[in-house]
């Protein structure tokens, strides 16, 4: 057989070329990791192709990109990709981040080309898969945080990165209890935006009533302490 | 005339022809020939064919004159061999082992002419011409010199040798080991007992005949060079990029790449008065530029090289020659320009391809020939319309866990819909405060 035939521009219509790269086809259909041994010791044996010539086709194919360096990612390596690393330092840095927040920070790659929506949620998909970051469902908003952070902390962060919010909590915060319907006048912001993020604020239970007396919120005290840490050291 | 036949000259004349038949592949393997280095080891070993000729006629002949002429070609053989091996390690002949070889060079010549330098002697059951005292001791310290430079080569060579060609690598790294180490250890046992030298010259055969046939399977192992090339690359003169090849995992970035590449094209006519040739060092090799009228043509080495800047030089003008009709249409689908690798093949054959570090090494199949699962793939397609997106997602699924695809079909699902939800909400929230 010719392999300098391998050298030409038509080295895909070899007979052998196509013949080995079913068989690489085949290895990564079956899930398994493509190497240049298995691929040796399954082309030899089915193809009877000398060991100089499969080392000509291969080192052809690597020549024209056809097989390219690629292993099934691991932990380690899934970081290789430096999007993919920005994306998860956007995250650590902006914890109970969500995806409008990514996408706006984020709409460009390294390339400086602008990143699909696809492309984003691929890579959360990819960070969310090897365990480097969570996501949790907060009505209509899914949070995504580093794996480490627990899930109240994360609410808190996405909550209070509301400005407003971020004010209610650290009035109601300050003054331990305070009448609903003054908080906007302590804040010096709208009535109708005030009360709305109040509402929210009880909704996921950030706030509650004072059991003597219903016109007065205080903080819940189940997320007291860790929104107290979070408050100091912002 | 009774003629002195016996073992030794019988071996003498067999390690003649093996020297001989070695020299011969060493000449018509290659496809690059005008390597010097190359050219000096070859000449190193037909010395030694004549070497052993000379050794088998005058043991045959009991010819003192033909002995030590035998003995004077070590000095020719060695220095042959020591500016081989300095080209291959720095392109130069000159090393401190080429000067002392000299020195010691000229000292074997005198010597040679002095009286008692070789006698005729009963060993061993036969007549043979043993060299006498100090042109003796010379020869004995010139024979270590060659096996010591031949060992140093063969280590150099397999050190550097790609995973591609290791295996004819080892093949030559054992024939030359034979040759050199072995045989020297029963050539230094010969001083005490004679016998030792036919086990001497056996070894040395054998060895020969392995290095031979490793240079037959794998003639790139005769010029193995101490550095790495990386990539070429060949632009037009508007920094369209036309050829691309690889010879190991670039450490020159394609930004690196591109940035040189359009800076000489920026000051090429000045590059041009130069002879079109740049070298420029970076820390992470060097690229060596060549522009020329049509075309800039950068290769990235680890290290510089007279041979390489030759290589690129000749490289470039084939291809201004091959692709004269393209470049004149300013032809820009690197399709067109495919047939390049044969000039590859001319120019650069003797540089193997170092692409694959192992045997273990991962392979992936480039994108456009992995299939996905028909339905994956249909939703996938649904979701990505950019071509170069699918591509690159495609390829990711392939090398994650099985589950991604579908994990990410719905993680897009769930968001898109979670995105119109406060979109809804956002409306109903101006709605609601517009209304108090």
């Amino acid at each position: 057989m010719q392999y300098n035939l391998l050298h030409t521009a038509k080295v895909l219509e070899h007979p052998s070329v196509k013949q080995v790269l079913e068989i690489a086809k085949e290895i990564i259909d079956q899930n398994k990791v493509l190497n240049v041994e298995l691929l040796y010791n399954i082309a030899k044996k089915r193809l009877g192709i000398p060991r100089r010539g499969l080392s000509s086709i291969i080192q052809a194919l690597l020549n024209r990109k056809i097989l390219v360096e690629g292993s099934k990612y691991t932990r380690d390596t899934v970081m290789q990709n430096r999007f993919r690393r920005k994306l998860y330092e956007f995250i650590k840095k902006n914890i109970g981040t969500h995806f409008s927040l990514i996408k706006n920070q984020l709409q460009f790659s390294e390339e400086g080309k602008i990143t699909s929506p696809g492309r984003l949620i691929w890579h959360l998909e990819m960070l969310l898969k090897f365990n480097f970051i969570k996501r949790i469902k907060l009505k209509n908003f899914t949070l995504f945080l580093p794996l480490e952070v627990s899930e109240e902390e994360g609410i808190i962060h996405f909550i209070i990165r509301d400005e407003v919010n971020y004010k209610i909590l650290a009035k109601v915060l300050k003054s331990e209890s305070i009448k609903a319907a003054d908080v906007h006048k302590e804040i010096n912001e709208k009535r109708e935006v005030v009360y709305y993020r109040v509402k929210n604020l009880i909704e996921i239970g950030f706030l509650s009533f004072k059991e003597q007396n219903r016109e007065i919120i205080m903080i819940n005290p189940k997320i007291y302490d860790i929104l107290t840490n979070i408050f100091s050291i912002i | 005339m009774v003629l002195n036949w016996n073992l030794e000259v019988v071996l003498d004349f067999a390690f003649a022809l093996v020297t001989l038949i070695s020299g011969i592949v060493t000449l018509i393997k290659p496809n690059t020939r005008k390597i010097h280095s190359l050219h000096y080891i070859r000449i190193a070993i037909f010395i030694g064919t004549f070497s052993m000729l000379f050794d088998g006629i005058s043991l045959l002949y009991i010819n003192v004159p033909l002995s030590i002429i035998e003995g004077l070609l070590n000095f020719p053989l060695a220095l042959s061999l020591i500016i081989g091996v300095n080209y291959i390690l720095k392109e130069n002949y000159h090393s401190s082992g080429f000067t002392i070889t000299f020195g010691l060079g000229i000292l074997l010549i005198f010597i040679s002419f002095l009286p008692g330098a070789a006698e005729v002697q009963f060993q061993g059951g036969y007549y043979r011409i043993p060299w006498i005292g100090v042109f003796g001791y010379l020869n004995l310290l010139f024979y270590s010199i060659i096996m010591g430079y031949i060992l140093y080569w063969g280590i150099k060579t397999v050190r550097n040798a790609p995973f591609l060609i290791k295996k004819e690598a080892n093949l030559f790294f054992i024939g030359i080991t034979i040759y050199s180490l072995a045989s020297t250890v029963f050539y230094i046992l010969y001083v005490f007992e004679p016998f030792f030298i036919l086990i001497s010259t056996l070894l040395a055969i054998v060895g020969l005949l392995i290095f031979t046939m490793a240079i037959i399977l794998e003639p790139k192992l005769l010029y193995i060079l101490p550095f790495t090339i990386y990539r070429i690359v060949v632009k037009d003169n508007q920094g369209y990029p036309l050829f691309d090849y690889d010879w190991s995992k670039s450490q020159v970035t394609e930004n690196m790449f591109t940035g040189f590449i359009n800076a000489v094209q920026l000051m090429s006519d000045e590059i041009i008065k130069m002879g079109g040739l740049l070298d420029v060092n970076l820390k992470e090799g060097i690229l060596i530029l060549h522009e020329s009228e049509k075309v800039t043509v950068g290769l990235a080495a680890s290290k510089t090289s007279k041979l390489l800047r030759d290589s690129v030089s000749k490289f470039t003008f084939d291809f201004e020659t091959k692709f004269q009709k393209e470049l004149k249409e300013s032809c820009r689908d690197m399709r067109e320009y495919e047939t390049a690798y044969e000039l590859i093949e001319k120019h650069f054959s003797n540089f193997p391809s170092r692409l694959i570090p192992s045997k273990s090494h991962p392979l992936l199949l480039t994108e456009s020939l992995l299939k996905l699962p028909n339905l994956i793939e249909t939703d996938i397609k649904k979701i990505i319309s950019d071509q170069n997106d699918f591509q690159f997602i495609k390829s990711e699924i392939f090398r994650s866990p099985e589950s991604s695809a579908t994990g990410f079909i719905s993680l897009y699902h769930e968001i898109k819909e979670e995105l119109e939800k406060q979109e809804k909400e956002n409306a109903g929230i101006d709605n609601y405060i517009d209304m108090r």
